[in-house]
């Protein structure tokens, strides 16, 4: 059953968009539902990227509506779809690396607070992500990990409202990982939304409510994780035409 | 940084300030005005690491603004009567709003699109000096009538450096200044983080472009003539980036300290090798670039005697 209109938070309605003769979105839906964890899953170069850069503004749609809270927010600079109070994190990773961890933190906008709190909130969020060694480090220095869990936490300094994450957990040890897992569900208790995209199927289908699952532009089935594992469509996108990925509970 | 830090800054500053308000009483003319125009490129390397240091956007034609001052207060004294104090506050209004006009086309531009779009800006300032006889006088510049100057413009140019050190100062350790470096490190990530990067820019813009605007007005009263080759020259440009380059641009120390290194070496090769000056400026750009690629205070960052980041 979908969740009523009132409970949904971000939702995706016929999204496109092409790269010359790539349909990278061609036509996809779906409504993900609020204060819940959820998953974006499929093959390599199925468009899960690209639906995150529709959904945040860095990229603009060819056709379709991105709705927050019921407000058509497709096509807005991505700013201020930020200020809206939906962040993210990138896949391949976009610290700013000749500033410092702290400044990296404190650059982010939209924090109607004095410096003194931005900057009490940074150390909080840098701890929370065991970084408080590396605070005066540049972010190019830190190691590939550390750099997802400082985009992590930067994604946090506004007390965001809908957090999309893009595979958050490659290139993280397991120790961190479970961390930022425990992270990713206590934000969940205090009523944000999540989307993840992640290729680590025990991240997904052991932390995710609900799963989208894309292929060549479009969503192909979504569920909650134990339909998901079964779907023969699933199944065929990931083992059929493909060898990318491999679909299995952990 | 710390609140001792910041106020430990603000002591060094204040005695460097009592320095140089002391200083032509014991200084020859000569040595008062190389002091001057010391000060002044302090003023140049500064501004222009606002915008091409602290937001990535290198500027090829920032001479356009010191030009324009340099007019403005030529124009105003010459022929309006003003007294040039106040012509200093016009110039700096007026390469605001030109900067606001430029910059917001121009500033969409990357790299070295930026570079080079500015560079042709600054070419078109020195164009329209030079046939807008009208207003300029053309190509025979402006003669001011003679005056004792010499104290009067060293103060000037003396409280205008203490403002802009203090603005880039400020704007460094502010979060302001952190989402310009943002903007510098990775624009699409900055917008993503909320930054809205063209108002941004434009405002680092524009406070690069103001203090080289009065700057220009102070060196033209001094000077007592204008003319578009001389206060449109490119090498003015290629003086502020390199005093930033070579002091570490994207820090407030490192434009003061190139700034006053550059210009010494500049006048001590110019009086003893007029000749061998260009080569030797062409050298020291080249070891700069080669062992230095940060500047000296990139140097210094590196082999950890600096800290890194302006937000401690
Ligand atoms: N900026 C771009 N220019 C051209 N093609 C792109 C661009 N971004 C993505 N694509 C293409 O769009 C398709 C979907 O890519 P992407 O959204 O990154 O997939 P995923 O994140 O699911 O791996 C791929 O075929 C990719 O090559
Ligand atoms: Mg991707």
């Amino acid at each position: 059953m979908m969740p009523d209109a009132n409970g949904i938070a971000l939702e995706a309605r016929d999204l496109r968009k092409a790269f010359g003769g790539v349909h990278a979105v061609d036509g996809c839906s779906f409504a993900v539902p609020r204060g819940k964890i959820c998953g974006l899953i499929g093959p390599n170069g199925s468009g899960k990227t690209t639906t995150f850069n529709l959904l945040t503004g860095l990229a603009q749609p060819d056709g379709g509506q991105v709705l927050h809270d019921g407000v058509d927010i497709a096509g807005l600079k991505p700013y201020r779809i930020f200020r809206r109070g939906i962040t993210r994190t990138f896949q391949i990773t976009r610290v700013f690396r000749e500033m410092t961890v702290l400044e990296n933190m404190l650059s982010v906008t939209g924090l109607a607070v004095p410096d003194r709190v931005a900057r009490e909130r940074a150390g909080e969020l840098i701890a929370l992500v065991n970084l408080t060694h590396l605070r005066g480090e540049y972010g190019g220095r830190l190691s590939y990990g550390q750099q997802k869990l400082l985009e992590f936490a930067r994604a946090l300094m506004t007390d965001p409202d809908v957090i999309l994450l893009d595979e958050p957990a490659a290139g993280v040890n397991r120790t961190l990982l479970q961390q930022l897992l425990e992270q990713i569900h206590r934000l969940q208790e205090t009523g944000k939304t999540i989307l993840i995209v992640e290729h680590d199927m025990n991240v997904i289908m052991n932390h995710c409510e609900r799963i989208f699952v894309m292929d060549y532009g479009v969503k192909i089935a979504e569920g909650p994780p134990s339909e998901i594992q079964g779907n023969e469509r699933v199944i065929e996108a990931y083992f059929g035409r493909r060898q990318s990925g491999v679909v299995h509970a952990g | 940084m710390t609140q001792r830090e910041h106020l430990r800054n603000l002591a060094l500053l204040g005695l460097l300030a009592l320095g140089l308000l002391a200083l032509p009483q014991g200084l020859s003319v000569y040595l008062t005005s190389f002091a001057l125009f010391t000060m002044m490129y302090v003023v140049l390397a500064l501004s222009w690491n606002i915008i091409s240091g602290f937001t990535g956007y290198t500027s090829f034609g920032h001479v356009a603004f010191y030009g324009i001052g340099a007019y403005a207060c030529a124009i105003l004294v010459v022929d309006h009567g003003w007294s040039w104090v106040t012509t200093l506050f016009a110039g700096a209004l007026v390469a605001g709003l030109v900067a606001v006009a430029i910059g917001y086309p121009v500033l969409r531009l990357k790299g070295p699109y930026f570079a080079i779009a500015m560079l042709g800006m600054a070419e078109g300032t020195r164009v329209v000096a030079t046939v807008w006889d009208g207003l300029t006088h053309g190509g025979l510049g402006i003669s001011f009538p003679s005056v004792e100057n010499s104290t009067s413009t060293y103060y000037a140019m003396l409280v205008l450096m203490l403002i802009t050190i203090a603005v880039a100062y400020l704007v460094a350790h502010s979060r302001f200044g952190i989402r310009l470096n943002a903007i510098r490190e990775d624009e699409v990530a900055a917008e993503a983080l909320g930054i809205n990067v063209t108002r941004y820019k434009l405002l680092a813009f524009v406070l690069s472009a103001v203090f080289p605007a009065a700057a220009g007005g102070i060196q033209a009263y001094k000077v007592l003539y204008i003319e578009p080759q001389a206060v449109f020259f490119v090498q003015i440009t290629i003086a502020m980036a390199l005093m930033s380059m070579l002091g570490g641009k994207g820090t407030v120390i490192g434009p003061v300290i190139g700034a006053v290194l550059l210009y010494t070496a500049q006048e001590l090769t110019w009086v003893n090798f007029p000749t061998a000056h260009l080569i030797a400026y062409g050298l020291f750009i080249i070891v700069v670039a080669r062992f230095m690629p940060r500047g000296l205070i990139g140097f210094a960052i590196d082999r950890g005697w600096v800290r890194k980041g302006m937000v401690h």
